[in-house]
């Protein structure tokens, strides 16, 4: 290859990117492809709409979903139930956590617990969750708290190990309370863990979350996906599914990058250790 | 508080036979520190469970959950149940892990289709997988080929995403450089873009695969009659709950043997070794 030709293909690649980047919203280039392709799938590929519904189908099922309400309804339910749960075990979590950092023995004894509880949480409780609070919301917010307060315990115990003893021992010396070493020592130095916790949860309560809703829910997301499959209904679940990814891409957008960037980006902290 | 770190003086007058004695009980010593909390944890749960008096359906007690684990072993149950679930995720996984690697290497040529190829990559990584099911069901009706793609699927496209966002970090310095120095197309993506993607890759895959194990379970309950995730749902509705934890504690079991044994040296002989631990996320 000539340097020329190669310098020209190199100005061509360069104009495509610029005009990808032009079309500021590469993801609905992207989106239109997707659809594209989808559509000639079901024009050319001869397959029966109850595996494969065709685009207009599942706009016209979205469309019927958010004017009845029943899709901002199920998404009610389903977000109102993340929200309990996860404010129940990171709550949870980072008290015990807390509660633990005041002696390291406790803490040594505790952590195998922490290692495999957090291994098993969330998915595998929900025939437990089940059996102790029956079928509904109960269970759910059960699996979902149940994930997020394993994950930001282990977390918080891995943070506030990462503290230096230097610093515990020297607020100490200098005469600091339990109380005050805690909020000024600890808190501090395990926030950067805690927030990756945090973040990490959040991806798998809402993956606990859409489980639960598939098994023992009478509304939400999950529930209206699998109800519609059960009708061999699969514009609407296509239109369920399309709708859970959005959802979550949305609070990724608004909660969470945000909070990383603000804070674990911007204290020049990006090197979580997630175990 | 925590201790200061010199609490143990003495140890250096203990002399060298104390020392080497030490040394030797060192493993057992920390066997017993790993183990003892879990024998308070079932101490615990026995008295609690036997002074609460509910029903082993309730609230198991560890001999019930002991016996359970016996009975399914001497049946076969549960090695059999166990070969399942690890033979659909390995090939799940692995295959993921292979298209989605290939993909990404030939996406590694073009910039464009990078940029084109991602945010619809994004897309299906931020779909909780477990979300398909219901169409996976439609599609391959219950059985093997459902829960086995339900698994691709959970492994594919965290990989992919992860190779995708590795080739995007590498530092455009290094690129030019090597183009620069001679390099064509071919031995760029070779020796420059691929390995730099590599420890996001294989984190991609820790993830994906951590992933898929939990999509299991769900993805057996619904689909197979087998597997663990098959035992701990089935036994909820046989009313055997003692099934449901014994299912529960080999799930974690082999999570934690899989993860420690294979997939963290993995990572620690790529990604650590390499010092590039920042893409642990």
């Amino acid at each position: 290859m000539s340097p020329l030709t190669r310098s020209r293909g190199g100005r061509l690649t360069a104009r495509a990117l610029k005009w990808l980047r032009g079309a500021r919203p590469v993801g609905l280039l992207t989106l239109a492809l997707v659809v594209l392709a989808w559509w000639l799938l079901d024009r050319f590929a001869d397959i029966p709409p109850f595996k494969l519904p065709s685009v207009g189908a599942v706009a016209t099922s979205l469309r019927e979903l958010a004017s009845s309400g029943e899709l901002f309804d199920a998404m009610a339910a389903s977000l109102q139930r993340l929200a309990l749960g996860f404010l129940i075990g990171s709550s949870l979590g980072v008290a015990v956590g807390l509660l633990l950092a005041s002696s390291k023995h406790l803490m040594e004894f505790i952590r195998p617990l922490v290692v495999f509880f957090q291994v098993i949480a969330g998915i595998a409780w929900i025939p437990l969750a089940i059996v102790w609070f029956g079928l509904g919301s109960g269970p759910v917010i059960f699996v979902v708290a149940n994930a997020v307060f394993f994950i930001v315990l282990f977390n918080m115990l891995a943070g506030i190990q990462s503290i230096p003893s230097v610093l515990l021992a020297s607020t100490r010396t200098l005469g600091a309370g339990r109380l005050r070493v805690i909020r000024e020592v600890v808190l501090p130095g395990a926030l950067t863990h805690l927030l990756v916790g945090l973040e990490l949860s959040m991806g798998l309560a809402w993956r606990a979350l859409v489980a639960a809703e598939l098994i023992v829910a009478t509304d939400g997301l999950g529930f209206l996906t699998l109800q519609a499959s059960a009708r061999f209904d699969a514009a609407t679940v296509v239109a369920g599914i399309i709708v859970i990814g959005a959802t979550w891409l949305v609070m990724h957008r608004v909660l969470l990058v945000p909070l990383h960037a603000r804070t674990v980006e911007r204290w020049g902290m990006t090197r979580p250790i997630v175990d | 508080m925590v201790e200061l770190p010199a609490r143990d003086h003495g140890a250096s007058t203990g002399g060298a036979p104390t020392r080497a004695a030490l040394a030797v009980l060192a493993p057992v010593r920390g066997t017993f520190k790993l183990l003892l909390p879990f024998a308070v944890l079932v101490g615990v749960w026995q008295i609690a469970a036997t002074v609460s008096g509910y029903s082993s359906y309730l609230f198991p007690r560890p001999t019930d959950v002991a016996a359970a684990f016996w009975d399914l072993g001497r049946k076969g149950i549960l090695p059999a149940y166990i070969a399942d679930s690890m033979t659909v995720w390995l090939i799940g996984a692995l295959s993921g892990a292979a298209v989605g690697i290939g993909l990404g290497f030939v996406l590694a040529f073009s910039r464009p289709l990078r940029a084109l190829f991602l945010p619809a990559v994004r897309f299906f990584v931020a779909i909780a997988e477990l979300a398909w099911l219901p169409l996976i069901i439609l599609w391959f009706q219950f059985g093997f080929t459902a829960v086995l793609f339900m698994i691709w699927y959970t492994v594919l496209f965290p990989v992919l995403f992860n190779v995708l966002t590795g080739i995007e970090a590498v530092p455009n310095v290094t690129r030019q450089a090597v183009r620069t120095l001679g390099a064509n197309r071919w031995q760029l993506v070779r020796e420059v873009l691929f390995p730099g993607a590599l420890p996001s890759v294989v984190t991609g895959f820790r993830i994906g695969a951590g992933y898929a194990f939990r999509a299991l379970i769900i993805a057996e309950a619904f689909a197979a009659g087998s597997g663990v995730g098959f035992l701990i749902f089935e036994s909820r509705e046989t009313g055997l709950t003692e099934r449901t934890m014994v299912g529960m504690i080999v799930f974690g079991l082999i999570w934690l043997v899989v993860d420690r044994l294979f997939l963290r040296p993995i990572e620690v002989a790529t990604v650590e070794r390499w010092g590039m631990t920042a893409a642990r996320l």
